[in-house]
């Protein structure tokens, strides 16, 4: 086995966690913006927003947003957790399992729900939007997370014929 | 599974253990005896040609089709 590999897996297993943890903080973040956010004319201070039609429609986008973001830390959560597991198993030297095959299929379904979210964020950031407040927010439709999408549900496909093959080979004589 | 493996009786009948022959033919005595209790799902035409080597008999020796069972099989 290569030295990188066996190098790659404790790193991965030490990133996840702290992306566990990270994902949890993003979580907490995102709650107390929502705290802040009911209190309209602190925020039009704070970003100098004269009182419009227009303010109460980017707030209330903001709002939106920011609820569709904490419904991404469980997406999240769940994504990392099962890579966690599987980095286990195949740090236990034993990775083409059904289960890590239903993971894969999770995760895969936890990443098109996630594409949803980030679709409707996209939209929300076109109607809020205005010359005069302009919102740039990363989100929307994503070329390279559909196909991290197509890849996942293949990867769980390539898993669940692996698992069958090494139940086969372990009962060959 | 309606192929039976006969591997105790050809042990009996050459008068040889289980342990002498995982040792001429180098497969592990615990493979053999999960072929020889009919628990494996498959073997390879090398171990069988092994097996047949040291017992100087034929792959129809060790193995054998038993019709009734794969009807029933198919019933259930």
């Amino acid at each position: 086995m290569p030295r990188s590999y066996s190098a790659a897996l404790p790193i991965a297993h030490v990133v996840l966690r702290i992306l566990i943890v990270l994902n949890w903080l993003y979580g907490l973040a995102i709650i107390a913006l929502l705290v802040v956010l009911p209190h309209e004319q602190w925020i039009m201070v704070a970003f100098k927003i004269p009182p419009s039609p227009d303010a109460a429609r980017l707030i209330m986008g903001l709002r939106a947003i920011a609820m569709l973001g904490l419904a991404a830390v469980p997406l999240h959560y769940i994504v990392l957790k099962r890579l966690l597991a599987m980095v286990e198993t195949v740090r236990a030297g034993d990775p083409f399992v059904a289960a890590n095959a239903q993971r894969l299929q999770t995760i895969a379904w936890a990443l098109v729900a996630q594409q949803i979210l980030s679709l409707i964020i996209g939209v929300i950031v076109r109607v809020i939007s205005t010359p005069a407040h302009p919102v740039n927010i990363d989100a929307g439709f994503s070329v390279n997370g559909w196909l991290a999408v197509i890849l996942t549900f293949v990867l769980a496909r390539v898993f669940a014929e692996g698992a069958l093959m090494r139940d086969d080979l372990e009962g060959t004589v | 599974m309606a192929i039976a493996v006969k591997l105790d009786d050809l042990l009996y009948a050459r008068r040889m253990t289980l342990t002498e022959l995982a040792e001429r033919v180098g497969i592990t005595i615990v493979n053999l005896s999960i072929l020889k209790t009919g628990k494996a799902r498959a073997i390879r035409f090398s171990t069988l040609e092994a097996i047949c080597a040291a017992l100087s008999c034929q792959p129809g020796d060790i193995l054998e089709y038993l019709p009734d069972v794969a009807a029933e099989a198919e019933a259930a």
